[in-house]
């Protein structure tokens, strides 16, 4: 999707904001293409928040350079004010008119373009809402000032559409219908978008690419399936999905775990051989029952379990003490708490990390796990977080 | 004069959300709805009274209401009230969007002390510009050995409306503080992304938000000045209230102040529901959005700093600093005779005991009226609660006039005595207790009292083992405010109390009006103390809320 001669949307360099003791975003680098959607995925706090609101001009940066459709609007001398950065924004409440109907609202950073109707009745046709034209937002649902607001940042053609958590203010059935229909109209319009959420879901599912932030920096950037499949750090392998992460021997491109060797896939850069955990999702595991009768001293046991709607993970227990999530397939009879099974691992890929690279620390690692921390011990906090304030 | 209650009314009404469909639906029993129909009927009297009294009057009814005069009086009731929305509006607009949305020095304490002028009763600040200002004001005995032996009046449309806009802008003031506050700071940066400078957007954007809720509080200055009574009859402004008063003092045929009063009556109610309808507004546009809590952008005033802070000053120069020196320096002056404390002691008194009756009385009407609201929730549950709003919403003069009516032509015994003022003030008031009390009770539900009745309590022992605790604070704060309100007031006291009963209202208008500015002193100066102490419950009730 990136023809290198074609000028990037949004280019952010080394992007920094600073509020007191504590570095909201702390050098970011993204680049995103026209046409292209970005999500950036983050646990609340991680500062992706403010690196929208720094791409809008809404905030200025502390170092760093933003670009705007090939045009420095930040860092290095330049500071376009919001209103001249062409770039819309879809605000996390809507921040829709109160005082303006919905066609109003639609055309208002329209003013003084003379094909202002034809544009605003384009809008309304591709949001769906031509009847609710004459409408005052608090009469909307809120899906509608969803719509409204989408249609209201994109009327004036900006090069970028930035979405703040946009569906966060929605009921759950909503959310999963709107997501597609805002899918659908930035790709009729074209338009490029970054929008930041928190919820995994959303950034697997809306984006081309995504980019994962924890502490006001990007971990990994990459097309979702790359993220889920080899996460280039261990906050992104517990925070994208679930994963349980493996005491592991490596060996070039095999690691050796509990369960015997697995495939290892990825860049090789700073992974050296040795001690390492490694990556093993739910759904690498292969559950089997055991029979119940004398305690077999290698079975697993169920501790709990999680029902997701589409699949059932159990959270399992060796004798040793560690502690997997693994994913039962409809195969499996419904186990209860207690029963006694036993894993295997199947023939997949997946990543180890060396012991002493960088790992999460584990209360931001929970953050999408059923339960505190699934997987091995989690190294002592890191050398990078340590080296901040 | 209007209260706090205005500003209430509009958030006050709360969904019994604790309680499930078929209590909501529970009869309620029978001595409560007594109870409560009989407040309402209370409430309801004066107006009703008045209505009957003008239909029964002879034919000659609407040749009254066209006389001549009649107009003359509509017509300047109207003009001034109609200015001090104006002004009000002007005043209050800036000050507000200074003290909340930009970097003017001493933010926080300006915010405070613009607040204050809200509790000083209109007619303190009336005595004190004319005590200062008027014939054998302090600034002419200042000027008299100049030469100076008479200024211009400062009665009259200008003068009238100088001090009601001084008494009402707050009115305006919390309304558009209230409203720039819940204004979602992300709708002026879309605003901005769309392509406005900021400029513009403030008048695109934040002022178009803000138009209702400037309205709704221009209108409660208009109402402020309708009922106003205390600065037209002071400087002398013919307006309704004014014209009501002298009429009824000076004939025995009473029909056409009863006339008067019903069509100040009818303007009062026509600005009253588009007030209302202008706050629904205001509420409806501050439930779009709003989620984020993000303090808005502080606007630099830059070099416009002085000027602004010239305005601020101004303005409480003159609705704090002039009635606060004024009193001061007529209390040193009448210091050397002696009376003025014996004096503002009697006074003092009078207005303590009708205080804390009226405080006593409403806390106990308002019982019923929470209980039917909250626990039984029906049409004529919710009828009742608006009736009692209906006295307060209209003005003292014409409630006074209505209650001494009906006292002299039903009741003559009660007529003049301390009692029945005491039971005017405690109905007409009452609504400043009603909306405290039904959120303690729908907030605490009927859960504590079943208890206590599968343990052996009976309903009423229950209800005041139980329930009457978590209902204190809403019955303090309400009666506290109805103690505040009630020592204020000057129409009621001025008609229905007994004769020689003085309280500090009437003693203020009586010696302001004959001109000893000196013995007004001494009892505008416990008001005002006792304005600061109401100030500052109102500032909490602000913070509240929210």
């Amino acid at each position: 999707m990136s023809a290198p001669e074609r000028a990037s949307a949004v280019r952010v360099a080394d992007l920094r904001r600073v509020y007191g003791p504590i570095a909201a975003v702390d050098g970011v680098s993204l680049e995103v293409w026209p046409g292209e959607m970005l999500s950036v995925l983050g646990p609340s706090g991680c500062g992706k928040t403010t690196l929208l609101r720094l791409i809008a001009g809404l905030e200025a940066p502390d170092a760093g350079t933003v670009e705007i459709g090939g045009r420095r609007v930040a860092g290095g001398g330049a500071a376009v004010p919001p209103e001249r950065r062409r770039a819309g924004m879809v605000f996390q409440d809507f921040a829709l008119f109160p005082h303006l109907s919905v066609r109003d609202n639609i055309a208002y950073g329209l003013r003084g373009d003379p094909d202002r109707v034809v544009r605003v009745r384009e809008l309304l046709e591709l949001i769906d809402l031509v009847d609710a034209a004459a409408r005052m937002p608090h009469h909307l649902s809120g899906g509608m000032q969803q719509r409204v607001a989408l249609a209201r940042a994109l009327a004036p053609r900006p090069d970028v559409v930035l979405l703040d958590e946009p569906f966060s203010n929605l009921d759950a059935a909503l959310r999963t219908q709107l997501r597609g229909d805002v899918r659908d109209i930035l790709r009729a319009s074209a338009t490029a978008a970054i929008f930041v959420t928190h919820d995994q879901d959303e950034a697997l599912t809306l984006g081309d690419r995504m980019a994962v932030m924890v502490r006001g920096r990007v971990e990994q950037c990459a097309p979702p399936e790359v993220v889920y499949g080899e996460p280039a750090t261990p906050f992104v392998a517990t925070f994208v999905g679930i994963s349980n992460l493996l005491h592991a021997e490596r060996r070039g491109n095999v690691a050796v775990t509990r369960f015997g060797p697995v495939r290892l896939v990825g860049p090789r850069a700073d992974r050296a051989d040795g001690r390492s955990l490694a990556v093993i999702r739910p759904e690498h595991l292969d559950v089997a029952e055991v029979p119940d009768g004398p305690a077999d001293a290698g079975a697993w046991r169920v501790l709990g379990r999680r029902f997701t709607g589409a699949e059932i993970l159990y959270e399992v227990v060796a004798p040793d003490g560690e502690r997997l999530w693994v994913e039962a397939g409809p195969a499996v009879r419904r186990l209860r708490v207690g029963d006694s099974v036993s894993l295997h691992l199947r023939d997949v890929e997946t990543v180890a990390f060396s012991i002493g690279h960088p790992v999460a620390p584990s209360s931001a690692a929970g953050v999408a796990s059923p339960s505190s921390t699934p997987g091995a011990v989690v190294p002592t906090p890191s050398a990078r977080n340590a080296g901040r304030g | 004069m209007l209260g706090v209650g205005s500003f209430r009314r509009a958030s006050g009404r709360l969904a019994p959300s604790s309680m499930r469909p078929s209590e909501a639906a529970a009869r309620a029993p029978w001595p409560l709805l007594l109870g409560g129909l009989l407040v309402a009927g209370l409430a309801l009297l004066p107006v009703g009274y008045l209505v009957v009294r003008a239909m029964g009057a002879d034919a000659g009814a609407l040749d009254l209401v066209l006389r001549p005069r009649t107009l003359v009086v509509a017509a300047s009731t109207v003009a001034l009230a109609l200015l001090v929305g104006a002004g009000t509006i002007a005043v209050g607009v800036p000050l507000a969007w200074l003290t909340t949305r930009t970097d003017l020095p001493g933010r926080r304490l300006w915010a405070i002390l613009v607040a204050v002028p809200l509790a000083i009763p209109s007619y303190v600040i009336g005595f004190a510009f004319l005590a200062a200002l008027g014939p054998r004001g302090a600034l002419q005995g200042l000027l008299e050995p100049l030469g100076v032996r008479q200024l211009p009046s400062i009665g009259g449309l200008f003068g009238t409306t100088l001090v009601l806009v001084l008494a009402a802008y707050p009115y305006v003031l919390l309304s558009t503080r209230a409203a720039l506050l819940r204004t979602d700071p992300s709708t002026e940066e879309a605003a901005r992304l769309l392509g406005d400078r900021r400029r513009t957007v403030f008048h695109r954007v934040t002022l178009p938000i803000l138009v209702p809720a400037i309205a709704a509080g221009g209108l409660l200055a208009v109402l402020y000045a309708l009922s106003d009574f205390g600065v037209v009859s002071l400087l002398q402004f013919d307006s309704f209230s004014r014209a009501i008063y002298v009429q009824y003092q000076a004939s025995f045929d009473r029909s056409l102040a009863a006339i008067l009063a019903l069509m100040l009556v009818a303007l009062t109610l026509g600005v009253t529901w588009a007030e209302a309808r202008l706050r629904r507004r205001a509420g409806a546009y501050a439930g779009v959005g709003r989620n984020t809590r993000r303090p808005p952008a502080v606007v630099p005033l830059g070099r416009w700093r002085w000027p602004a802070l010239a305005f601020c000053a101004a303005i409480v120069g003159l609705a704090l600093g002039v009635p606060t020196g004024t009193i001061a320096w007529w209390l040193v002056r009448g210091a050397g005779q002696g009376a003025t404390i014996e004096f503002a002691a009697d006074g003092a008194l009078n207005s303590l005991i009708l205080g804390a009756g009226a405080a006593i009385g409403s806390v106990l009407l308002v019982i019923p009226i929470g209980l039917l609201v909250a626990r039984y929730p029906s049409r004529v549950a919710s009828l009742i609660e608006r009736a009692t709003f209906t006295g307060y919403a209209l003005p003292g003069i014409v409630i006074a006039l209505a209650v001494v009516f009906i006292a002299t032509s039903t009741v003559p015994l009660l007529y003049q005595t301390v009692a029945l003022l005491v039971i005017a003030y405690a109905v007409r008031f009452l609504p400043q207790t009603v909306g405290g009390v039904r959120s303690a009770l729908v907030a605490y539900g009927p859960r504590l009292e079943e208890a206590g009745r599968t343990l052996g309590d009976g309903p009423i022992r229950a209800f005041l083992r139980l329930t009457v605790p978590f209902l204190r604070p809403a019955l303090v704060a309400g009666g506290a405010l109805v103690f505040l309100t009630t020592v204020k007031e000057l129409p009621m006291a001025l008609l229905l109390g007994p004769t020689g009963f003085d309280t500090l209202a009437t003693q203020i208008w009586d010696a302001a009006s004959e001109g000893f500015y000196a013995r007004a002193a001494g009892p505008a100066a416990i008001l005002l103390l006792l304005s600061a102490g109401s100030v500052a419950l109102l500032l909490r009730a602000e913070e509240a809320p929210r």
